[in-house]
Order: C-alpha cells, then sequence, then structure tokens
C-alpha cells in the first residue's frame, strides 16, 4: 500500500487546504454506499477552485479486495431540481467483485446521446430524468472537455447535490490530486452554470 | 426493480442444471432412485428459474407502463410528508413514504407509496423535500415518483 500521506502534505502546503483528522461523508453517492461508511483519510478541505470549495481525501473499502480511490468532494445544491442524479463513470471501472444479487432497483437509465462522450465514460440519469435538461449540461464544449481534460481514470457522481469525482489511481501524487479538484471543481462550475441558466 | 447480469446468470443455472438434473439421469438409464432424486431436484431448480423469470417479466412491463406515463402523463409534485424503513431488499432499504401530491387539474391529495431505493437516495428522503411525480391523466392514483 503505498503512502499517499506526503502527497497530500504537499497539495495542502501548495493550495493552502486545512488537514483534517479523517472525514465521515455519509452514504451520499453510488461510491460511498459502497465504501460502507469508509472515511476519507487523509483528507483535505479547503478551496479547490474560483466559488468551489469541498473535501478531497482518499477512500478505501474493503469488500473481497481492497479498493482505493481519491475523492473530491462538494456540493451544487441547486442541481436536486434539475438533476437529481448523473453519473459519469470512466468505462471499465470497478467498484466491486462480490456481485450476488440478480435484481436491483431500477435507479438508473443509461444516456447514450453523445458518441464520443461514451467512447469514455458510462453515463446513466434517474429514468425519469428530463432529457432537455441533460442536452443542455452535455454541451459539445463539456463533453469535448471531459473526452480530454480530466485525468484519465476520472469518473463523477451528482447525487441530490452532492458532487464526488474520484480517480483510481492509488497513488497520484500532489499533481494528481491538484488535477483531480481542478477536474471536479469544473464539473461543479459546469452544472452550477446550467441550472442558474 | 429490474433485472441485472447476475440475474440472467442465475435463470440460466437454475434453467438449465435443473433440466439436466431432470433429463439426463434417465436418458442415461440411471437407476430409479437416483434418477428420481434427480429428477426432484431438477423440477424445484427449474420452477424456481421460471419463477424468477416471471418476476423479471412483470417488473419489466411494470417499467414500461412507468415509461408510457412519463411519456403522457401530467407532471405534479410530492412532497415527502413521512419516510421511513423498517426492511431492506437486497441491501437497498424499503421506503414507506407518505406524500402530498400536487397535480395541475387534480385535488391535492396525501397518498403513500413503497419504494426500493439505493441508500445513497434512501438517505435524502426526508420530510419537506419535493420531488417531480407523473400522472396517469386517467387514473390519478397511477403515478410515478421522479427519486
Amino acid at each position: 500500500m503505498p503512502d499517499v500521506g506526503p502527497a497530500y502534505e504537499e497539495l495542502a502546503a501548495a493550495r493552502r487546504l486545512e488537514a483534517l483528522p479523517g472525514f465521515a461523508t455519509g452514504p451520499l453517492t453510488p461510491l460511498l454506499v459502497e465504501a460502507g461508511g469508509a472515511s476519507l483519510q487523509p483528507a483535505l478541505r479547503g478551496r479547490f477552485d474560483e466559488g468551489v470549495e469541498g473535501v478531497v481525501g482518499q477512500l478505501a473499502y474493503k469488500r473481497n479486495k481492497t479498493f482505493r480511490f481519491h475523492v473530491a468532494l462538494t456540493e451544487v445544491p441547486a442541481a436536486t431540481a434539475f438533476a437529481p442524479r448523473v453519473f459519469c463513470i470512466r468505462r471499465g471501472r470497478s467498484t466491486r467483485d462480490d456481485e450476488f444479487y440478480g435484481f436491483e432497483a431500477r435507479h438508473s437509465k443509461l444516456w447514450t446521446e453523445s458518441t464520443a462522450l461514451n467512447e469514455r465514460y458510462a453515463v446513466s440519469t434517474s429514468p425519469y430524468q428530463d432529457p432537455m435538461w441533460l442536452r443542455q449540461l452535455f454541451s459539445p464544449s463539456f463533453v469535448d472537455w471531459l473526452g480530454t481534460k480530466p485525468p484519465a481514470d476520472f469518473s463523477f457522481e451528482l447525487a441530490y447535490g452532492a458532487l464526488l469525482g474520484s480517480v483510481e489511481d492509488d497513488d497520484p501524487g500532489a499533481d494528481g490530486l491538484a488535477a483531480l479538484c481542478e477536474a471536479t471543481a469544473h464539473v461543479a462550475a459546469r452544472v452550477r452554470e446550467e441550472c442558474e441558466e | 426493480m429490474q433485472l441485472n447480469k447476475v440475474g440472467i446468470g442465475l435463470i440460466a443455472f437454475f434453467g438449465l442444471a435443473g433440466a439436466a438434473f431432470a433429463i439426463v439421469p434417465i436418458l442415461i438409464g440411471a437407476p430409479g432412485e437416483v434418477a428420481g432424486i434427480l429428477a426432484s431436484i431438477g423440477v424445484i431448480w427449474v420452477l424456481v428459474a421460471a419463477g424468477l423469470l416471471w418476476y423479471a417479466r412483470r417488473q419489466e412491463r411494470k417499467a414500461a407502463h412507468n415509461d408510457w406515463i412519463f411519456q403522457t402523463g401530467i407532471r405534479g409534485t410530492a412532497t415527502v410528508l413521512y419516510a421511513g424503513s423498517h426492511a431492506e431488499v437486497n441491501e437497498m432499504p424499503l421506503m414507506s413514504l407518505r406524500l402530498d401530491l400536487e397535480v395541475p387539474g387534480m385535488a391535492t391529495r396525501e397518498v403513500k407509496r413503497r419504494e426500493v431505493m439505493p441508500a445513497f437516495a434512501a438517505a435524502r428522503m426526508q420530510p419537506g423535500l419535493t420531488l417531480p411525480v407523473y400522472v396517469n391523466p386517467k387514473d390519478g392514483d397511477d403515478f410515478i415518483l421522479v427519486w
């Protein structure tokens, strides 16, 4: 297991983030539910970018094996009224390997209108999400950004106003963590912008 | 609820293995008592597969009906008055909700609804939360809650 402490210390110093003893997120998004209440450790709180504050930390949990992510959590409360749930997950990502239930709640529907987006991500929403709003959110420039700019293993989950960006790299280093914060902040800003329109 | 890949695998396993248990011993001329025991197990497994398939089809029809309401229904709002859970289905809370339903052209009324939700959604079901609903224009009690 890599020691990620120094990378977090470097990030905290570079961005003036506050080190937390740990951070309990609660079951806000599917990934955090999979983690079964695991705290972010190490964790830093502060400003990701202009107008976007949140907590960045390492999320590790054990099912049949240990899963390790680095996540950046922020809030876009206005999104609940427009898009209760939008999940944009890197294709091939695994968050559990002990699935044994044959039925699951019909809580998501794949959104496949953008071929460029679907090459890299599986995008899903509430089955009864307003499709017009999604088309506006995933504007050509945002789709282009998602396809080229965030870290290669970046995914995000937006659920009831909680936005969680995440990467799978065991040890992304301070630069990788900074890129995670910036990518999450960019998504937050885009969602907020669309809510305000 | 909807069938996932694991469910398809389970149905295929119980159906095919059950059929094999029921038929193969007879075909290869196994002793009567052995063939009888294996056939009994096989029939039970086939019945399990048939039951799962029936449930999956029923859920599929329900989903198609809900899709129809989404396409043609009247949009309104539901405000959560009470939300609680005393049971789980596959690690997901079975939520009991009491809702205040407001739909244009219909009288405001209180309704109850039970939904199996992932934990991240169940945690957000608090009194005062307002969610969209789509109501069957021909039947005000037939609605989908957008959560």
